[in-house]
Formats: structure tokens, C-alpha cells, sequence
């Protein structure tokens, strides 16, 4: 059975949208991350999801069930908050039981299910406790306890590991694919993070601009970003993009040239592309090396070099002041303002038009 | 939709018991005492409208002009030497020890009595006849002070019981003020060698301020109403020479019964205290040169 | 109080505190001391203060059939009333303000924020007209009332709520709360800390109150105890003396003293609060 599903979800705040017509379909049991920056909308979207916001249009269905118009209490849906939100007032035992017991759950049960939930959680000796009194990972999982006893259809994660401390982050992530391994349920995580949601999500979903951008598999958003945006939005470090001018010719991929002369032969289609237009050529790090400068396509004079032990970033400058990354050996000998050369693996390159709009390499054979 | 409509009712049941009573008893009020300064009135219903003649009699009424005078000379005497008073305080104890807890507590305890205690106490410390202060005279030989039936006494003598009572309050205030301040900049100051008169006055009174003003105002506000003490303690006398406006608003009401003529009296206190009021939020208003 | 950096007081300094807070301490101890002493010593001459013989009669007096009991019981009625008063339609007024939308929200805030402006004087003698109509004087509603309308406790609600995270109500929604159980089972329980706040200062208030029971309380058996003791005061040629008036005086002040001594953190948190408006 298909989980959500939104038609055309559309908001405003006054005159100012939110949220421009957003459309999407989930599978059940499906864990599906909204990504983007702030302001892209993505939390009004979840907002919206569990009722806390009303869409001005559009609707909301849930394995189903149209819920747009529900309380929130009613929609079969169970949120963790970015700050938790635990009740300070009341036991662990008592926030884990506390909407249960508004939704009219016998005594036995309410117990039955904390208990579980708990010792999933491995949180059974904290049940006495308040929240004020325990650490920050044992309030996410509190969090987390709140939301799995309801035995909702979904499962809304706000944000869920930005308020974690590095080591904390690793650990809860893994703990949060193994919820989605134990719950029957849809999950939807918002956050900024794209770590987190290459790591956590079946699908990814990336918006800006109160728009989804893209919906893909994580690997699908990295290999062929849909747009420039999701381009430079997901991957780190980012993807260098520059402009670039296409070269005439008979091959069926186009060539292009960088302003600083140098040419490259790509796997984009030509007969994709429009030949008078400007384009932008799209390099990942890993595939701008670093070589010696006679063996090299072009050269660059380095910026900044990151050392990371196993490989090396370094960020560089083209002829023409262009900014690219590339990716050394982690023994890399490069130092900041060395002339370093470049060498590009072409049939790799991603083109995006002046929209946007990417066009991407045709695989090899 | 049905249901919005259903949550913006339930917003209104929120409020509605308050703001039914305050409107009632606060509102009402407030635009009757306008209405009733406008009549001749007395307190068993009888109306006359008369205009601004009320105004226009108390612009002449020589008693009335005493009480202003008793009430600015009470406000001048009590409000100065309050604030620095409770200043002065609020820098001693302002430190961890105990001893500090204790004096902090013992200087804000006379604020919880009422006026008629403190009335009370202060008639047996400066009566003639019976008081603290005679006793310690007549021990050392010297004779009484009236100060409760000498014009000259009784003003000195209301000012002094109320420094005494309102002690606490401003040195509070203070004293929350002083913690605000960040110890850092004392350390950065000490570093720069800055002596202990030159951090107070260039940190501390400008970092407090607020709550100089707030003091100030607060204080006037209270003492322009000042009532209880001057009733209790000299009943106004001798021959009105420390009867404040509170009081002569209270006697016109509840012993001549001239209700619009002492409504008249209250609209005009009312604009006093309102214009003490405002002038505290102009001079806390943000600055742009800060 | 957290400031213990603060440098040692010179040796003026130091006697300038020691001579204020002998100030302070001789009206109270000179009280105190008056009030065990017999009537007649004093009648003579009240430097007998500083010598034996004590007594307990003066407040064996109070309990054996004073008017003190009733009025002490009447302050009681009157500031417990106000403070509850104060206290429920506070929270209810000030999670509206702060949590609930409906129609004028901001301007009805700002219109009862307008009356922190309104001095007693203002208001006091038509309340005094409306009162007369309404029959409520010499009655424990009528010493009640004008209590609940000040818009400090709203005021000071509306902010404490206000601090409360939104994610709070919203985590209960989805909880599928109602708003009267968000309000009664998750913010309420919050706001414990203002309410006590809030209720001590209500209730000095209250207790205190000398202008309104003046005037509304005319008979003496609806006297709370500040006007009892203020008729007492006046009409001091016909008690059974100094030494009686003063143990009066210290018995009216117990009670008010136990509190401040309970609550002082509170107190003075109220007081900060002021500051802050």
C-alpha cells in the first residue's frame, strides 16, 4: 500500500509562499529524508504533514486516508522534535504514556507498550526519572519511545541530530536505522545535513526554494543531480562548477572549452544540448586529479589544502580566477600557493544549461 | 471553517473572565470618576452637572493648594534620600557572605508590614509622651521633640517613617541591577588599573541606569500617592500642615462627602502620577547613541 | 546572590551599615519589648521598657476575645480569596494571550496593559459608587473584587507562558491532547515557579491593602486586620494601653513575617520582575 502521498501542497505566510505546489509519493515502510538549506520549506512541509501548519491548498493522504483536514493527534502520526520537546514535568514513563492515555488506552496496554519501548531503547531505568535528569542521548531516545508506542503509520524526525554532539551524531544514526528496521512504518527525517540523509534514507528528497528539486536514491542524487542546485548541494566538498564553451564537431559527445583554453571531451550527448547556449561543466573532486603539470590538461595555482589522511582536497584557482577541487593522494605533496596540474577525467563531467538544467554523461560501452 | 471558528471562541473563554471584571472594576471606574468630576456629587447619588466648576474651584482652593505643596515637599524629601540611601545599600551588600543575607533580609522586613503597623511603631518611636526617641532624650537630659504636633515637624517626621517602610524595594532593585553587571568588565577594568571610585562611576551607575530611573519613578509614583502614614501617624494636622493629596481627596469624599469635587482633586493626581509614569518610559525608551 | 567579588567595605562604609541597620532593628525591638510589658508600667512612664517585670497578659489578652481573631481571620479570607483569584484568572488570561488565537488578541493586551498606567486614586471613588450599587460593601466580595483586576498578575502570566517552548503544545497535540489538557497537564504544571511568585506578591498585597477596606469595610466586624488595627490606633485613649496596642502590632505582623521568611526567594524574584516590565 502506498503511504503518503501529497497532491499539490501549496502555503503562504500573507504574501510571502512557503510552499509552491508540492507533489510526492511514498512507499510503505519507506524512509525518505527532506534535504535542504533553511528557508527551502522542508519544515513547514513536515509541519504540514503533522498538522501543526494547514496548507492553504492541496492534500494529504495516509496509507489511504486523506489527513489533511484531521487534528493532529488523529492522523496516525508521531513526531521527534529538534529540541525533543519531553515534558519537563513528568517521568520518562509518564511522556511515553502521556498521549496514550489521551487517546483512551487501557491501563495494561499503555504499560505494555512503554515497557517494550523502553527496553528496546535500553531506557527501562530511566523510567523514573524527569527528563531534566538524564543525558542528551537518553532524552532523543525518550523522544524517540514517545513516537514509537503511539504505533503510528508515520514517523516525522525533525532535525534529529543536530542537537548531538559529534560522537553522540554516529551513534544515534546508527541507532535510528535500526528503528526503521524494527517499526512498521514510513519515516520521513528533515534535516540539512546531507551526511545524515545519504547514511539514514532510502530516497532523498531536496528542496530549495519551496519546491522539490529532486527525488531520487541517495546514489541517484549524488551520480545525476537533476539541477545545478542539487549539484552543489550534495557532496562535499562541493562540485566545482565553471562555464564553459561548446566546440563544434562530429563526435556524438559534446567538447567543450574552459576560459583558460583548455579543452575537454565529455559523455554528454550532444544532440541534448543546445550548441549557441552558455553552459557550466560540473567536476566532482575525484575527478580532478592532481599531476605533474607536463602530463597535465591545465594547471592551477592552490589555495587551500585539506589533509584528510587518506586523500587530499585542494582547492585551487584557473586561469581567469575560477575556482575548482580537486582530489591528491593522501601523501600529497601540494602546498598553498604551488602551480599544481590538473588532469580531468572528462567522461565524468556533468553539463548544465543557464537553467540549470543538468545533462549528464551516457555510461561507458 | 467550523472548527477555526470553535478554536478562536475557545481563545476568547480564556480571557473573557478577566477582562470582564477588568473592565467592570477598572474600566468603568476610570470613565465614571471623569463623569462624577464634572457633577456636583455627593456619595448617596444625588447629581448636578456642573462643567470644569469642580477644576476651576480647586485652581483656587488655598487647602487644595497645600495639599500639593505637602505632597511635592513629601515626594522631594523621601525620593532623593531614598535612592541613595538604598543604593549605598544595595553596594555593601551586594557580596556572598551571610552576614550580607542577613542585613539584606532585615533591611527589606519592614516592607511587608502595613502602613498601619509601621503608623503604629513609628507613633511610639516619635511621640512626645511615650516614644523611643523621647526616652533617649530624657536619658541624656534634654527635652522632647514634638514631632508629631510642630508644623515645622511633622512633614520631616512622615518622610522619615516612610524611608524607614520603602527601604526594601528600590535596594532589590538594585541589587538585581549590580548582578546583571558582568564581573568581567570589573576584572578588565582592575587590569586597567581603575580605582574604586572610577569603576563605580564609570561601570557601575551607568550600567545601572535602568534601574536608577526605574527607582526614580517608581518612587515618585508611590509617594505622590502617599496616604496611610500621613492619616495615621498626624492625621494631616496640625491644621493641614502635613495632609498629602491622597488624603485630602479622602477627607472631601468620606467627611465633607463632596464626591465631584474630590473626583476633580483624583483626575488631577491621576495626570501627576500618569505624567511620572510617561516620563519613566521616555527616559528608558532605547537610545540610538547607545 | 552570586557577586562575592565584591571588594571589603572601609571601615566608614561599614559604620554607616551598622548605624542603618540599627535604625532599622530599634523601631521593631522597641515594639517588641513594649509588648511584654503590663499596661500600667507604661501608663507611668514607658522607660520602664528597659527593666523587668515582663509580661505575657497583653497577648493573652488578643486571644481572649479581642476583635484581632476575627479580623486577623477576615485578612485571611480576604488575601487567600485574592490570591487564588488572582492566580486562575491570571492563568487562563495570560495562556490566551500567549497561546491562543482569536480576534483583537494584540489589542486587547495592549488594552489591558494601558491599565498598569491607572493608579488606585483614579479608580478608587467610583469604585467606591459602584460598589454602594452593586451592595457589596462590608461584604468579603466586595474586599475581594478590586483585587482580581490589576493587570500586573495577566501580564506577568501572558510573558511566563510565553517562555514556554511552542514544541511543548505542539508535542502534545500530536499526543492528541485537547487545549484544555495542553493547558491543564502540560503548561500549567510549568508555570509553577510564577504562580508561586505571582501568589506571594498577590498576597502581601492584599494583605496590606489599607484604601480600599478603609472605605469599603465600615463595620468592624468586616474589618480586615490593617483597618482594624488603624481603628484601634485612632481611638488608642480607649484600649488597655501601650503595652497592648504593641502586642496587637507584633501579632499582626506574624503572620505576614512567616510568609516573607517562606517565600523570600520568591519576593524577591517579584521584585526583579518589576525591574524587568
Amino acid at each position: 500500500m502506498p503511504s503518503l502521498e501529497l497532491n499539490d501542497v501549496g502555503k503562504a505566510y500573507g504574501a510571502v509562499p512557503v510552499l509552491d505546489g508540492v507533489s510526492l509519493a511514498m512507499e510503505g515502510r519507506e524512509f525518505v529524508a527532506f534535504l535542504g538549506p533553511s528557508g527551502s520549506g522542508k519544515s513547514t512541509l513536515l509541519r504540514i504533514i503533522a498538522g501543526l501548519e494547514t496548507a492553504d491548498r492541496g492534500e494529504v493522504w495516509l496509507e489511504g486516508r486523506r489527513i489533511d483536514m484531521l487534528p493532529p493527534g488523529e492522523r496516525g502520526v508521531a513526531m521527534v522534535f529538534q529540541h525533543y520537546a519531553l515534558y519537563p514535568h513528568m517521568t520518562v514513563f509518564e511522556n511515553m504514556a502521556f498521549g496514550l492515555r489521551n487517546a483512551g488506552v487501557l491501563r495494561e496496554e499503555i504499560a505494555a507498550r512503554v515497557g517494550e519501548a523502553a527496553r528496546v531503547l535500553e531506557i527501562e531505568s530511566q523510567l523514573e526519572k524527569k527528563p531534566g535528569q538524564l543525558s542528551g542521548g537518553q532524552r532523543q531516545r525518550v523522544a524517540i519511545g514517545r513516537a514509537i508506542v503511539k504505533q503510528p503509520r508515520l514517523f516525522l524526525l525533525d532535525e534529529p541530530l543536530s542537537n548531538l554532539d559529534a560522537a553522540l551524531r554516529m551513534r544515534t544514526r546508527v541507532e535510528l536505522a535500526q528503528l526503521r528496521q524494527r517499526v512498521d512504518a514510513a519515516v520521513i527525517m528533515v534535516t540539512h545535513d546531507q551526511a545524515e540523509a545519504m547514511t539514514l534514507a532510502d530516497r532523498i528528497v531536496v528542496m530549495a526554494d519551496r519546491r522539490i528539486q529532486q527525488v531520487g536514491t541517495p546514489m541517484d542524487i549524488y551520480a545525476r543531480p537533476a539541477n545545478s542546485f542539487v549539484a552543489r548541494f550534495v557532496g562535499s566538498p562541493a562540485m566545482t562548477l565553471a562555464p564553459v564553451t561548446l566546440l563544434d564537431g562530429e563526435g556524438a559527445h559534446a567538447r567543450v572549452r574552459l576560459a583558460d583554453g583548455a579543452e575537454i571531451q565529455t559523455r554528454v550527448p550532444r544532440g541534448s544540448l543546445d550548441p549557441g547556449a552558455a553552459h557550466d561543466i560540473g567536476l566532482r573532486p575525484e575527478h580532478v586529479h592532481v599531476v605533474a603539470t607536463d602530463a597535465a590538461t591545465l594547471t592551477a595555482k592552490a589555495d587551500l589544502v585539506e589533509r584528510l589522511g587518506d586523500r587530499t582536497f585542494v582547492y585551487a584557482r584557473l586561469g581567469g580566477d575560477l575556482p575548482i577541487t580537486a582530489e591528491d593522494a593522501g601523501d600529497s605533496r601540494v602546498r598553498i600557493g604551488d602551480t599544481i596540474g590538473l588532469r580531468i577525467d572528462g567522461a565524468a563531467a556533468h553539463l548544465f544549461a543557464a537553467n540549470g538544467t543538468a545533462h549528464h554523461a551516457e555510461a561507458a560501452g | 471553517m467550523a472548527d477555526a471558528r470553535a478554536r478562536r471562541l475557545a481563545g476568547i473563554a480564556f480571557v473573557a473572565p478577566f477582562l470582564t471584571l477588568y473592565v467592570v472594576i477598572l474600566v468603568c471606574p476610570l470613565l465614571m470618576g471623569i463623569g462624577i468630576s464634572l457633577h456636583r456629587a455627593d456619595l448617596f447619588g444625588a447629581r448636578t452637572f456642573v462643567g470644569f466648576d469642580n477644576y476651576a474651584r480647586l485652581l483656587v482652593d488655598p487647602v487644595f493648594h497645600q495639599a500639593i505643596g505637602n505632597t511635592l515637599l513629601l515626594t522631594l524629601m523621601i525620593v532623593p534620600a531614598l535612592t541613595a540611601i538604598t543604593l549605598g545599600l544595595a553596594l555593601a551588600l551586594n557580596r556572598g557572605t551571610v552576614a550580607a543575607a542577613w542585613l539584606r533580609g532585615l533591611f527589606f522586613s519592614s516592607s511587608v508590614l502595613s502602613v498601619t503597623i509601621v503608623t503604629l511603631i513609628w507613633r511610639f518611636i516619635l511621640t512626645p509622651d511615650a516614644g523611643l526617641v523621647a526616652e533617649i532624650l530624657e536619658a541624656s537630659g534634654r527635652a522632647p521633640i514634638p514631632f508629631l504636633s510642630d508644623p515645622d515637624l511633622t512633614i520631616p517626621a512622615l518622610a522619615i517613617t516612610t524611608i524607614w517602610w520603602s527601604i526594601g524595594l528600590p535596594m532589590m532593585l538594585f541589587l538585581a541591577g549590580l548582578q546583571q553587571i558582568p564581573q568581567d568588565i570589573y576584572e578588565a577594568a582592575a587590569l586597567d588599573k581603575a580605582g574604586a571610585w572610577t569603576r563605580f562611576r564609570r561601570i557601575t551607575l551607568p550600567s545601572l541606569r535602568r534601574t536608577l530611573i526605574l527607582v526614580v519613578m517608581l518612587q515618585t509614583a508611590a509617594q505622590l500617592q502617599l496616604f496611610g502614614q500621613a492619616q495615621l501617624l498626624t492625621a494631616g494636622g496640625p491644621s493641614g500642615a502635613s495632609r498629602p493629596m491622597v488624603l485630602f481627596i479622602y477627607e472631601v469624599a468620606f467627611v465633607r462627602w463632596e464626591l465631584g469635587y474630590a473626583s476633580a482633586a483624583a483626575e488631577i493626581l491621576f495626570m501627576l502620577v500618569l505624567a511620572a509614569t510617561l516620563l519613566q518610559y521616555w527616559a528608558v525608551r532605547p537610545r540610538e547613541d547607545q | 546572590m552570586s557577586a562575592a567579588a565584591a571588594p571589603r567595605l572601609s571601615p566608614v562604609a561599614l559604620m554607616l551599615v551598622i548605624l542603618g541597620a540599627a535604625i532599622m532593628a530599634a523601631p521593631l525591638l522597641w515594639t517588641l519589648l513594649l509588648s511584654f510589658k503590663p499596661n500600667a508600667d507604661l501608663m507611668r512612664d514607658s522607660g520602664t521598657a528597659f527593666s523587668a517585670p515582663y509580661t505575657l497578659e497583653n497577648y493573652a489578652a488578643i486571644l481572649q476575645g479581642s476583635s484581632l481573631v476575627r479580623w486577623l481571620v477576615n485578612s485571611l479570607i480576604v488575601s487567600l480569596g485574592t490570591t487564588i483569584g488572582v492566580l486562575i484568572l491570571a492563568s487562563l488570561a495570560g495562556y490566551g494571550f500567549a497561546r491562543l488565537d482569536f480576534p483583537f488578541r494584540r489589542t486587547l493586551f495592549v488594552f489591558v496593559l494601558l491599565g498598569l498606567a491607572v493608579p488606585e486614586q483614579a479608580v478608587i471613588l467610583p469604585r467606591h459608587q459602584l460598589f454602594a450599587w452593586l451592595g457589596l460593601h462590608n461584604s468579603y466580595p466586595g474586599l475581594i473584587l478590586p483585587g482580581l483586576v490589576g493587570p500586573f498578575g495577566v501580564f506577568f502570566m501572558t510573558q511566563y507562558f510565553r517562555a514556554i517552548p511552542k514544541e511543548l503544545d505542539e508535542a502534545a497535540m500530536l499526543d492528541g491532547a485537547s487545549r484544555l489538557t495542553i493547558f491543564w497537564k502540560v503548561l500549567l504544571p510549568l508555570t509553577w515557579p510564577a504562580q508561586a511568585t505571582l501568589g506571594v506578591f498577590t498576597f502581601l498585597g492584599s494583605w496590606n491593602d489599607y484604601w480600599w477596606p478603609l472605605i469599603s469595610a465600615t463595620r468592624s466586624d468586616r474589618f480586615t486586620l490593617t483597618i482594624g488595627l488603624a481603628s484601634s490606633q485612632m481611638n488608642y485613649a480607649q484600649t488597655s494601653g501601650l503595652g497592648f496596642l504593641m502586642a496587637q502590632a507584633v501579632f499582626a505582623s506574624v503572620p505576614i513575617l512567616i510568609v516573607y521568611v517562606v517565600f523570600q526567594k520568591q519576593i524577591v524574584r517579584a521584585m526583579a520582575g518589576t525591574a524587568a516590565r
